[in-house]
């Protein structure tokens, strides 16, 4: 690995850790905790995009110890980023938006069994809360954990996906060819 | 487990000042960030099951807020080189520990920055996510322009994938705690294979 992609990944997952300030700025129910992992796949491909995600898991297992079970949805978002990349799903909105919604589905399907079988569907506040509301609407266990990991996983990742297609837009060309794969994700190359 | 996570908590480590009070103060820190949990396990389940998940979660919330007391990050790098791990690796832990801070801050200056563009992050969902657009893209551009400088101090350090370092100064580490360390791992594979058999 090249020293310019051992230093992005740090980088992008103290993003996808930081990135909580904007987002309490705005008080929208979003984490974008995978932005860093998503632009790091798009950026360099899915070796440091999965680095980047179990980093990124593992400083945030300090902060809150619940969140190590889940590296598992951080390592499939960056394999799930890579194939959106190569299929070039990041050059729009159109596209990535969808991509992200299909991500969303995806990961409350991973994380719906680690979430039940370790932590009962109590991993943070707002997924307990829609998780009651499932539970309140008739759903089985399992069924309203997956309903709260949904609701909570759906809009997050269109959110994600429309982030970083937004920096790979903005991204200076000189800045972008520095990574080996950023070029071809926004159809430059 | 739990009382021994519990014990635990109260010996924050020898970097901590002396007697009781620290650790109270990281035995307090376990329990709050525990009890959220038992909250919503009991909103969620029956009493017996809220118990069971309740007292794991616990123990694996005790545990961790002692491992981060008693561990400073910079220690960490060190005893990872000194034991033979990449010093790329121990560099990605310590460089996003150190990094976090770093970009939080720079995240809150730009929302205020924003604001006193006249930003406003309030009124429907759109307006909120275009709010954020404007919040989010420059700390992303400005975090993705510093990995150059990252790189090249890095290259002037020496921090060369596949060059082995030494530590300056590596934390001690006797033949008791090599023993403890693969005692607790033999334990830890024989409570998986109880439970999983």
């Amino acid at each position: 690995m090249s020293i310019r992609l051992l230093a992005l990944i740090p980088v992008a997952a103290a993003i996808s850790l930081a990135l909580s300030a904007a987002v309490d700025a705005v008080a929208l129910p979003l984490f974008l905790d995978t932005t860093g992992t998503i632009l790091a796949t798009a950026l360099a491909g899915p070796g440091v995009g999965i680095a980047t995600g179990v980093v990124t898991s593992a400083v945030n297992t300090l902060r809150n110890p619940t969140f190590w079970p889940f590296v598992v949805v951080q390592i499939i978002v960056a394999l799930y980023a890579w194939v959106a990349a190569r299929a070039g799903l990041f050059r729009s909105f159109r596209t990535a938006v969808p991509a992200g919604l299909g991500l969303g589905v995806i990961a409350s399907l991973t994380s719906t069994p680690i979430s039940y079988f370790v932590f009962g569907c109590t991993t943070t506040g707002g997924i307990a809360l829609t998780t009651a509301l499932g539970r309140a609407l008739g759903l089985p266990p399992v069924g309203a954990c997956f309903f709260g990991s949904f609701v909570s996983d759906f809009g997050d990742k269109a959110v994600t996906f429309a982030l970083v297609t937004s920096v790979l837009r903005a991204l200076p060309r000189r800045t972008a060819a520095r990574f080996p794969w950023a070029l071809r994700a926004i159809g430059a190359a | 487990m739990l009382a021994l996570a519990l014990v635990l908590t109260l010996t924050p480590g020898a970097g901590s000042s002396p007697g009781w009070r620290p650790g109270l103060v990281v035995l307090r820190t376990a329990l709050l960030t525990a009890a959220p949990f038992w909250v919503f396990l009991l909103v969620l389940h029956d009493v017996t099951t809220t118990v069971a998940i309740g007292l794991r979660i616990t123990t694996m919330v005790a545990s961790f807020v002692w491992l981060v007391a008693a561990l400073e990050p910079a220690r960490l790098v060190e005893a990872m080189v000194a034991a033979g791990w990449s010093a790329s690796l121990a560099y990605l832990f310590g460089a996003t520990l150190s990094a976090v801070p770093v970009l939080k801050a720079r995240a809150q200056r730009i929302v205020e920055a924003q604001r006193a563009r006249g930003l406003s992050a309030r009124g429907g969902i759109a307006a909120r996510l275009r709010a954020l657009r404007a919040l989010a893209l420059p700390l992303v551009l400005s975090a993705l322009h510093e990995v150059d400088e990252r790189a090249l101090a890095l290259e002037t350090r020496g921090l060369v994938p596949g060059i082995r370092r030494t530590p300056l100064a590596p934390p001690p580490d006797t033949p008791v705690e090599r023993a403890a360390r693969w005692a607790l791992l033999l334990a830890c594979l024989f409570a998986l294979f109880r439970r999983v058999m």
